[in-house]
């Protein structure tokens, strides 16, 4: 028996002391004695069968022709592999240490979206492997350009990041400088790729989203297609597609499958959406509470007249219910799924019934606020709809100190903000800024699909 | 943020920056300060555009003979430092009065219209804050927040349609029909209105294209004057004489012409959406100051703006009477001509050197 491998093991055992589901045994082989070493919780019962142990009775030669040969003085390296998933052979007779990837933790099975669901297209949605879900892009771009770069980040998760992209489209400087981002970062653990995505953000205080993420292998693709960098994580089931823009948060994948002019007319439902929503209750303050003199004399009777019994100004009013119904959509997406349907009864009749006839809020109100809350709803990303909640309530505010212009005022911010704000370098606001034609093509109307090949602006792909 | 050689504007940069630092409060008035040529005032913006365009020259010219140098720079090499450094004094003075004099005229007018009830302090304070936002993002934030202005204001122009439907064409006729005096008093009182264009003195060093700066600009000129040009027109149309003499903001006016069956007032709407375009102008006139500061101080801070934005604060509330404030901007809006006789003499004064270079 030699005295280096010995040496190793040994060493080896005092590393991972603690961990009980390491598997340490003896084989005695024709090569002579084999220490097999792999983690039970990473590696399945079968494939360390078949993959190991088989073949050690029966042909040891073709392992030894296979399995990676490990430096056995490198200590670091080969925790490392056991820790990845990988069965270490220590073969003490010829002195060397073998490794083979055995990594085969359950995954789940590909399943539909439930999060960004379509009435058409293909329905599969990424899994936490990342294996699985650079598969499921490959399968849709059969092609040696689409590149995949490996890394990891964490100091102390170590876990896999794959940076995806097209090599003939993808503008280099954009892939630099991404690069460089995700190497400075320096935080101690992901738990999903959304972590990852706010530190590698441009404005970390804005509260706009400035990356895409997606669940959808398809919307993925295209946007590979369209020279952006998609970034995948291990056990975490979305992709980032950076850059993105403004608009295309409000682009749903669907809008390409359907006819141009059904797409054309969600597309305005959506986009004009998010302006509804943020303007809807702020205006009913500034017409009740400044200047009542908008409004027509009829609807400013009916107005008035559902909200007679109401005791407080329109802004508290306002505050009161929107912050009702954030409750509810909370409280609904937390409660376990038996008790959710309880939750909305509940607050469907104390809300919609009970409230008004105890003269607290006006029957217009509500159906104003329903009209937002359900508005905010449509984009497809839930994070800009996470968005559009919160900036209603900066306009909310200034509707309730200067009315109308207050609302403006905030406006005017929201514009300055949108236009400053960048993804990877590049400005949020096509059209507008970058300025590029052909992206009007594929804007708020979804031209038909004959005219959709060119490149977006704010992907500044590669020119042939 | 120092006066370095970035080339930061693109053409429709240009373009935009123009056309929105043109168009402020003083198109809201037009018509009445136009309004002793009478029914003759339709066509005053074309000519105003036409001495703008001519006036524009100069400036662009002195700018190309010192590409990487604004005006204040220009002022010191060509009237020597102190001298230079006293003019560019009175310019930041002229700017701050003339941005609080814009600030306190559309804050007024909402305080009339849009908010009876309050005093104009805090929408000033929020108006401000908003504005030191914007500028400190720099010109190129700024000519980008102009461009997202014309988009989003240019819809008004809708708003006038029902005016135009309810007026009169016969008004525009007969054509000539004034005194010189008149002319004079209406020349005087409406070119104020599309003061603006000026400022290109002090961001050309950061111009990409400063070859076609002359052309992008005159297109931004041009743009603002058919815009003016509409509101003349279609006050003519739809005022009679006496009200265009006596309608202060007739713009305002011509917006109540509209009809929805849902929203009745749109001047309100539309004198809200319009600090759009108050926002635009002041925060050009504002960086010009803070720059202006910049050639004055040795070491440049992003405090200055906020200093300035608190000069700005006391100017446009200052405890004196509102007849005085009145005054005070009346008299900076005619130094505001200043501008645009300014780069004639420093033409004057480049070739007198050039001269002088050339005999040593």
């Amino acid at each position: 028996m030699s005295e280096t491998t010995q040496q190793v093991i040994e060493l080896l055992k005092k590393e991972i002391h603690g961990i009980d589901d390491v598997v340490i045994k003896k084989v005695y082989t024709e090569e002579g004695n084999v220490t097999v070493i792999y983690i039970s919780s990473l590696v399945e019962k079968m494939t360390v069968q078949s993959m190991i142990f088989i073949p050690l009775a029966n042909h040891i030669r073709q392992i030894l022709r296979v399995a990676e040969s490990v430096d056995i003085k490198n200590i670091e390296i080969v925790l490392q592999k056991l820790n990845a998933g990988h069965t270490l052979l220590f073969f003490h007779q010829l002195n060397q240490l073998r490794t083979i990837d055995t990594y085969s933790a359950p995954t789940r099975s590909i399943t539909n979206t439930e999060t960004e669901s379509t009435v058409i297209g293909p329905q599969d949605a990424f899994t936490e492997s990342l294996e699985t879900n650079i598969s499921l892009v490959k399968r849709r771009i059969q092609n040696p350009l689409l590149k995949t770069e490996i890394r990891t980040v964490g100091t102390e998760t170590n876990i896999k990041i794959s940076i995806m992209y097209m090599d003939n489209i993808v503008n280099k400087e954009n892939l630099e400088n991404l690069r460089e981002r995700i190497d400075n970062i320096d935080y101690p653990y992901f738990t999903d790729i959304s972590e990852l995505k706010q530190l590698i953000e441009d404005n970390p205080l804005s509260p706009f989203p400035q990356y895409y993420m997606s669940v959808r292998p398809d919307s993925v693709s295209q946007y590979l297609i369209d020279g952006r960098i998609v970034l995948f994580m291990d056990n975490s089931q979305a992709a980032v597609v950076c850059p993105t823009s403004f608009f295309e948060m409000f682009i749903s994948i669907e809008d390409y499958y359907n006819r141009w002019s059904t797409a054309s007319l969600l597309r305005m439902l959506r986009f004009f959406g998010f302006f509804l929503t943020i303007m809807i209750t702020p205006m009913y303050i500034s017409a009740l509470t400044f200047h009542p003199e908008i409004l027509p004399y009829e609807l400013l009777l009916n107005l008035q007249e559902s909200r007679s019994k109401v005791p407080f100004p329109p802004i508290i009013e306002v505050l009161f219910i929107e912050l009702i119904i954030e409750v509810l959509r909370e409280a609904g997406s937390r409660m376990p799924a038996k008790v959710g349907q309880t939750i909305g009864i509940v607050g469907g009749i104390v809300i919609g019934t009970a409230a008004v006839e105890a003269g607290l809020l006006s029957n217009i109100l509500i159906v104003l606020v329903a009209t937002s809350a359900l508005l905010s709803f449509l984009p497809p990303i839930f994070l800009m709809s996470n968005t559009s909640r919160f900036v209603r309530y900066i306009f909310i505010l200034s509707a309730g100190f200067f009315g109308l212009f207050g609302q403006m005022l905030a406006f005017a911010w929201l514009i300055n903000h949108l236009q400053n704000l960048k993804s990877l370098g590049t400005p949020y606001m096509t059209p507008f800024i970058p300025r590029k034609a052909t992206d009007l093509l594929d804007g708020v109307i979804r031209f038909p699909t004959k005219y959709l090949m060119a490149k977006k602006g704010i992907s500044r792909a590669q020119k042939k | 943020m120092s006066t370095n050689n970035k080339k930061l504007l693109n053409a429709y940069h240009v373009v935009f920056l123009t056309q929105s630092i043109m168009i402020g409060t003083g198109i809201l008035s037009l018509p009445q300060k136009l309004s002793s040529l009478g029914y003759n005032q339709t066509f005053m913006p074309l000519l105003f555009g036409v001495i703008a365009s001519v006036t524009l020259w100069p400036m662009i010219w002195i700018g190309s003979k010192y590409p990487d140098a604004n005006l204040y720079r220009i002022n010191e090499i060509l009237l020597g430092k102190w001298l230079g450094k006293t003019i560019n004094f009175f310019f930041i003075l002229q700017f701050l009065v003339f941005s609080a004099g814009i600030i306190s005229n559309y804050m007024h007018l909402i305080q009339s219209t849009a908010l009876p009830e309050q005093t104009i302090t805090l929408p000033v304070i929020c108006f401000l804050l908003l504005l030191i936002y914007i500028v400190s993002g720099g010109i190129k934030s700024i000519a980008r927040f102009c461009m997202m202005t014309f988009f989003i204001t240019i819809g008004m122009m809708f708003f006038t349609s029902w005016a135009f439907q309810k007026g009169e064409m016969s008004h525009f006729l007969p054509l000539f029909n004034f005194t010189g005096g008149e002319f004079y008093e209406a020349m005087k009182k409406g070119y104020l209105s599309i003061l603006g264009y000026e400022l290109i003195m002090f961001y050309y060093p950061y111009i990409v294209q400063q070859k076609k700066a002359y052309k992008h600009t005159l297109i931004g000129i041009w743009i603002s004057i058919f815009v003016c040009f509409i509101t003349t027109a279609i006050s003519v149309m739809y005022y009679s004489e006496w009200q265009l003499k006596n309608i202060e903001f007739s713009v305002l006016n011509l917006f109540k012409a509209g009809e929805f069956s849902f929203v009745e007032r749109i001047d309100i709407i539309g004198i809200t959406l319009w600090v759009f375009l108050i926002l635009s102008s002041v925060a050009a006139y504002l960086w010009c100051a803070k720059k202006g500061v910049d050639s004055l101080v040795v070491k440049n801070s992003n405090a200055y703006l906020y200093i300035l934005a608190i000069i700005i604060f006391f100017v446009v509330k200052m405890p004196l009477s509102r007849n005085f404030q009145d005054k005070l901007f009346t008299a900076s809006n005619y130094v505001g001509y200043m501008f645009i006789i300014w780069p004639l003499l420093l033409v004057i004064l480049y070739v007198l050197r050039k001269k002088k270079q050339v005999q040593s």
